[in-house]
């Protein structure tokens, strides 16, 4: 019995002369397993109870119990004070945090499709569906079906270039309205968005080439408060919340009546002025509107005393210049990176 | 076109500022494109010079006393050479503003100028369409009037834009009427304009005859009406100042007091006129008829013109006198000597007109109405106005004689009083629609209980349906009445579905670092060209432009790589870049394909011929698309493509179906776009990717799982791919992953050898793998690697 107590004081001295000296988790560990591992010390010590007689033994395990018990306690002592020299030292460390940031590397979206992706969001969240369609298109779907025959005047408006006697690139997104009326029955709702090629001469503000944003709702009821609602719905997501619209009158064979669509200028509010964004007007002009054209919903074999309804086509790069408050159209097709990247 | 303020204020009273009037018309459908702003000008008035002598000090001055109608004469210098004693002239007395004058008290070697005696260009008008020198005054004007308000010179300049549909507002007249009715104000018409309606049906009334007056023969149904007027006693000299000056501030030139009234009227009412020397005309008749083959005419401008069959003409009986609705011939000109003249008031097919200017490739101010199909009373409107201007010019008039269709009215349109509020979704009761069409001439009766029968005036003939009323009644009412209503949408079948690809691929290669570009679809030669110098032709035929505005214009692009290129050799950056267009290919027919090109510009990597660190790169990218547009992941196979560099390219595939083309560009064509970078490319037609599979979950195994590498030497032609599939299908279900992960080629394997490293991880899902199971399995794919592909392990 003495025997095991002299033993266990060895072992204790041991451990306390090696635990002073345990600098880190490591040396925790180590310690830990010469010990209380398998073949440690004090594991040892408990298994040779087995040869004391029976009577001496709880006596025995309850002297290993207790000194056990201190050699733990002193042992988490220690490891709670290593772990706190630890934090102590990760909490002392100090960057400065308004080192330039390490960029990801993402790219970036065309401020073309953003802007047609907000319009044309906004429609379909109420109940409008996205169609797409050539940019090659005959007459009939460009003009003749839109009640603008050969010769008449308004065709002048829209100077196209020619590929065949028939073939044309499309002027304006609307062969999509006779294409998506002749597949489907009303009621018809649907934003088109894409290209259009107009003979324009270059220049900051006009090009060759754009983007049109068409809108068609052909239904029972409709009238022309509707359009008036959704696109002041529209300006809001585009202009923010205090956007309003006003129409113009106006004139396109495919609409009676028509109307010249304008949005109140965000950056004036319409206090005109010198306000560069809208030139002082305090408007900023969208697009053509009106309500569709009898001969056009006759043409879809649609009677016009029973199903009315609206289309729209306003210009993407028109709206993209006042909404990014870019200088000029070119930009969009020069494609310059520092130029996405501001707008992405 | 363009209206000067003063002119327009003969007509109706309007506000004072010409933005309120601006706005007014663009209320009312007629936007203002420009307000060209008149000068400062002030005191300045009509004088006549009374006596004329030589400056005493200065050889090139003379000293002039000039009356003002005060009690004193005014003593003014002037260095003008065409003043004359009893000359009416223009005074801008001392303190006058003129452009960019001030007049002030000075000496003029000695002499004291009390004024100027000014020229046209000191009043802002255009100099060059004036006399030289100081500017007369007619004979009769008022002594002391004030030239800048007689005048209207402070009134701005609209430029107006007139939509197509309005021929009869293309004119001071009709854009007057407009504007009366926008304000209520009454609108002032010189009395042969007014009650216009009268005119029809009164031509069998008409009992003057003029027994002399030409005949006409109108021989094709797009001449409607021909309204001709002899006049004699013609004396051709300059037109009254207050006729040139209101010519000048709309844009005409002034010519002479008869070509000037055939100007004037087709501004004032909107009907071209024409007319012609009698004494050079062939016979006392007038045939409007089709060109004869052969056919030419020389126009007033001195062009000869070859004519066309599809040309209508107005010819004598000898020649071609005109071409019509356009421009008038050489031959009877109205000249110096000119004593007799017929005129020509017609009405013409707009459609004809139209084909015919643009077949001659010239338009003039008659044929942008002509084109427009005017209404037929402006003939008889602007031949009674044209009389009233040539009597005052002391010609004689003798009756006119109208040919062709009689004057008919329009035809009535039937409008249900719901109609209003079914279109414009607000209500208007019968008094109210009346109130607002009756100031634009609109006549209109009760029809029945629910409608009214609308008459539209005489001149307007874009009113022919109910929805055309209602056009005008909003255009009258203002669309600001017009409810804020949301529709309430019932659902329909139209998908969205090549919308939604479009944004997937356009967000996911976002991610994928790449900028979205767009380019321009139409391009020049040089893309033809740039292809042809690397000993590449393009893939398709490129679909020809037939009316390009330029060079750079010709085709329409038939692959969008040459963009990206062309974007890679402009910005000369290390990049990652795409495009979504559609690309056009000339066949039978023209076909047109919505495509996505790809293309990443990077430096040069320094690295052995068989490795390319950053085509791995790209094609990990690629699959990455296709994984997210399709959620699976595709096979890539060894291929060319044009463009592409024919040992770096390859095509992904989905169960057979070729999904997209990728590679590194083609060094020649780098080489021809300057391009020093190393670029690769990828392409995908839109129009066959796979619907996307819905991804399955498969639970991992919770047991763990051994990794073993092999590494085998093959043969160069052994792919990695061929190396992946034989492990993966000899190990089956043991096999985690399969994946070479190194490839070595040089002394220390042998040559046509290459080492593969390949690495596997193997686990079962129903147990801990053994170490003899891992063991096996590599033996098996040892095996099969050296049966199948000749593969042997690296010692």
């Amino acid at each position: 019995m003495s025997q095991l107590a002299q033993q266990l004081g060895e072992i204790k001295g041991r451990f306390d002369a090696a635990l002073s000296r345990a600098a880190d988790d490591a040396a925790l560990e180590a310690l830990r397993v010469a010990f209380f591992g398998r073949i440690g010390e004090i594991t040892l010590l408990r298994r040779s109870i087995g040869k004391l007689p029976p009577a001496e033994r709880p006596t025995a395990g309850k002297i290993i119990n207790d000194t056990v018990a201190s050699m733990e306690e002193q042992l988490s002592a220690v490891q709670a004070k290593l772990e706190s020299a630890q934090f102590a030292s990760e909490l002392g460390k100090d960057i400065d945090v308004t080192f330039p940031s390490t960029e990801p590397a993402m790219g970036s979206i065309h401020p073309i499709r953003r802007l047609t992706e907000i319009i044309s969001g906004y429609f379909e969240r109420h109940g409008f569906a996205v169609v797409l369609g050539p940019e090659v298109e005959p007459d009939y779907y460009n003009f003749d079906a839109l009640n603008i025959p050969a010769g008449h005047p308004a065709r002048e408006g829209f100077d196209s270039f020619w590929l065949t006697d028939t073939l044309l690139l499309r002027p304006h997104t609307s062969p999509m309205q006779i294409r998506t009326m002749q597949q489907h029955q009303p009621p018809i709702a649907v934003i088109v968005p894409g290209k259009c090629y107009r003979r324009d001469a270059v220049d900051a503000r006009h090009s060759y080439m754009f983007h049109q944003v068409e809108g068609l709702l052909v239904a029972h009821g409709i009238h022309f408060g509707h359009l008036k609602a959704m696109l002041t719905g529209m300006c809001s997501e585009l202009f923010g919340p205090e956007s309003s619209i006003r129409f113009r009158p106006s004139y396109f064979p495919f609409t009676e009546p028509s109307a010249e669509v304008d949005a109140r200028c965000p950056l004036c509010k319409g206090r005109g002025g010198s306000c560069r964004m809208c030139g002082g007007s305090g408007w900023i002009e969208l697009g053509g509107s009106g309500m569709v054209h009898p001969n056009v919903l006759r043409e879809m074999k649609y009677d016009p005393e029973v199903v009315s309804g609206w289309a729209f086509g306003f210009g993407i790069e028109r709206m993209a210049l006042r909404r990014y408050d870019v200088d000029d159209i070119r930009r969009f097709f020069e494609n310059d990176p520092a130029f996405l990247r501001q707008l992405r | 076109m363009k209206a000067p303020v003063g002119w327009l204020r003969d007509y109706v009273d309007l506000p004072e500022s010409s933005h309120e009037i601006a706005e007014l018309l663009a209320s009312i459908g007629f936007p203002v494109d420009a307000i060209e702003p008149r000068p400062e000008l002030s005191n300045v008035v009509v004088g006549r010079i009374d006596t004329l002598q030589k400056h005493p000090n200065a050889d090139r001055l003379q000293v002039a006393k000039v009356d003002i109608g005060l009690r004193q004469p005014l003593n003014i210098a002037t260095a003008a050479t065409n003043v004359a004693v009893g000359q009416m002239i223009a005074v801008a007395m001392i303190g006058a503003q003129l452009p960019n004058l001030k007049i002030e008290r000075r000496k003029m070697r000695g002499f004291e100028s009390e004024g100027m005696m000014i020229s046209a260009d000191e009043l802002g008008l255009p100099a060059d369409w004036f006399e030289d020198g100081i500017l007369q005054m007619d004979a009769e004007t008022l002594l002391g009037a004030d030239v800048i308000s007689y005048f209207r010179l402070r009134d701005d300049v609209l430029d107006v834009d007139i939509t197509t549909n309005r021929p009869d507002a293309m004119s001071m007249t009709g854009l007057a009427r407009e504007l009366a009715a926008a304000t209520g104000k009454e609108l002032r018409l010189p009395p042969e304009l007014q009650h216009a309606e009268g005119r029809i049906g009164a031509r069998d009334r008409d009992a003057k005859k003029d027994a002399d007056g030409p005949a006409v023969s109108i021989r094709s149904a797009d001449c409607t009406r021909f309204v001709a007027q002899r006049f004699s006693n013609i004396t051709v000299r300059q037109s009254p100042l207050w006729m040139r000056v209101r010519l000048a501030l709309a844009g005409q030139r002034p010519i002479n007091n008869i070509v000037d009234v055939s100007n004037y009227v087709m501004l004032e009412v909107g009907q071209p006129l024409h007319f012609y020397d009698a004494a050079h005309l062939s016979g006392n008749h007038l045939i409007a008829r089709d060109a004869a083959p052969g056919e030419k005419l020389v126009t007033l401008d001195d062009v000869e013109h070859e004519l066309f069959q599809t040309d209508l003409v107005i010819a004598d009986e000898q020649a071609v006198q005109g071409l019509a609705g356009i421009k008038g011939g050489k031959n009877a000109e109205v000249t110096a000597g000119t004593r007799k003249i017929i005129l020509e008031a017609a009405n013409f097919n707009g459609a004809r007109i139209r084909r015919m200017s643009a077949a001659h490739g010239f338009r003039t101010d008659a044929s942008t109405r002509h084109e427009k199909t005017l209404a037929p009373i402006l003939t008889d409107l602007g031949a009674a106005r044209a009389a009233t201007l040539l009597i005052a010019e002391g010609a004689a008039a003798h009756a006119p004689h109208a040919f062709g269709d009689s004057l008919q009215k329009q035809t009535p349109v039937h409008l249900p009083l719901g109609e209003p509020k079914r279109l414009l979704g607000f209500d208007l009761n019968a008094k109210e629609i009346r109130a607002l069409l009756s100031p634009l001439g609109f006549n209109s009766e009760q029809d029945g209980d629910q409608a009214l029968l609308i008459q539209p005036p005489a001149w307007r003939n874009d009113v022919t349906i109910s929805a055309d009323v209602v056009e005008e009644i909003a255009r009258m009412a203002g669309y600001d009445r017009v409810p804020m209503v949301m529709p309430a949408i019932a659902t329909h079948d139209i998908a969205s579905a090549a919308y939604h690809l479009e944004n997937r691929i356009a967000y996911s290669l976002e991610a994928l670092g790449y900028y979205e570009i767009v380019s321009y679809s139409l391009q020049g030669a040089g893309v033809r060209q740039r292809f042809s110098n690397a000993g590449l032709s393009l893939r398709a035929r490129e679909v020809e432009i037939r009316n390009p505005l330029s060079a750079e214009q010709t085709f329409l692009r038939s692959a969008l790589e040459p963009g990206i290129l062309d974007h890679f050799a402009r910005m000369d950056q290390p990049i990652k870049i795409f495009e979504l267009g559609h690309v056009f290919e000339q066949g039978d027919r023209i076909e047109e394909i919505p495509m996505l090109a790809m293309g990443w510009a990077v430096e040069n990597a320094r690295e052995p011929n068989w490795r390319d660190s950053a085509f791995l790169q790209f094609k990990g990218d690629c699959e990455e698309l296709v994984r997210r547009l399709t959620g699976r992941k595709p096979e890539a196979s060894r291929d060319t493509y044009l463009g592409m560099h024919p040992g770096k390219c390859a095509t992904l595939s989905l169960d057979g179906v070729e999904i997209m083309h990728l590679g590194a560009a083609d060094p020649r064509l780098l080489h021809g776009y300057e391009i020093r970078r190393a670029v690769y490319l990828a392409v995908i037609p839109l129009t066959h990717i796979p619907e996307p599979a819905i991804p399955q979950y498969r639970p991992g195994s919770r047991f763990p799982s051994t990794t073993r590498d092999l590494a085998l030497v093959v043969a160069l032609e052994v792919s990695a791919k061929a190396i992946e599939q034989t492990i993966a299908s000899t190990i089956g279900d043991l096999g985690k992953s399969v994946r070479v992960f190194d490839e070595y080629r040089g002394p220390q394997v042998g040559e046509n050898q290459k080492s593969l490293a390949a690495r596997m991880v193997l686990q079962r899902d129903d147990t801990t793998i053994t170490d003899e199971e891992a063991d096996e399995a590599v033996a098996r794919a040892l095996s099969a690697l050296k049966s199948e592909l000749g593969a042997e392990i690296r010692s």
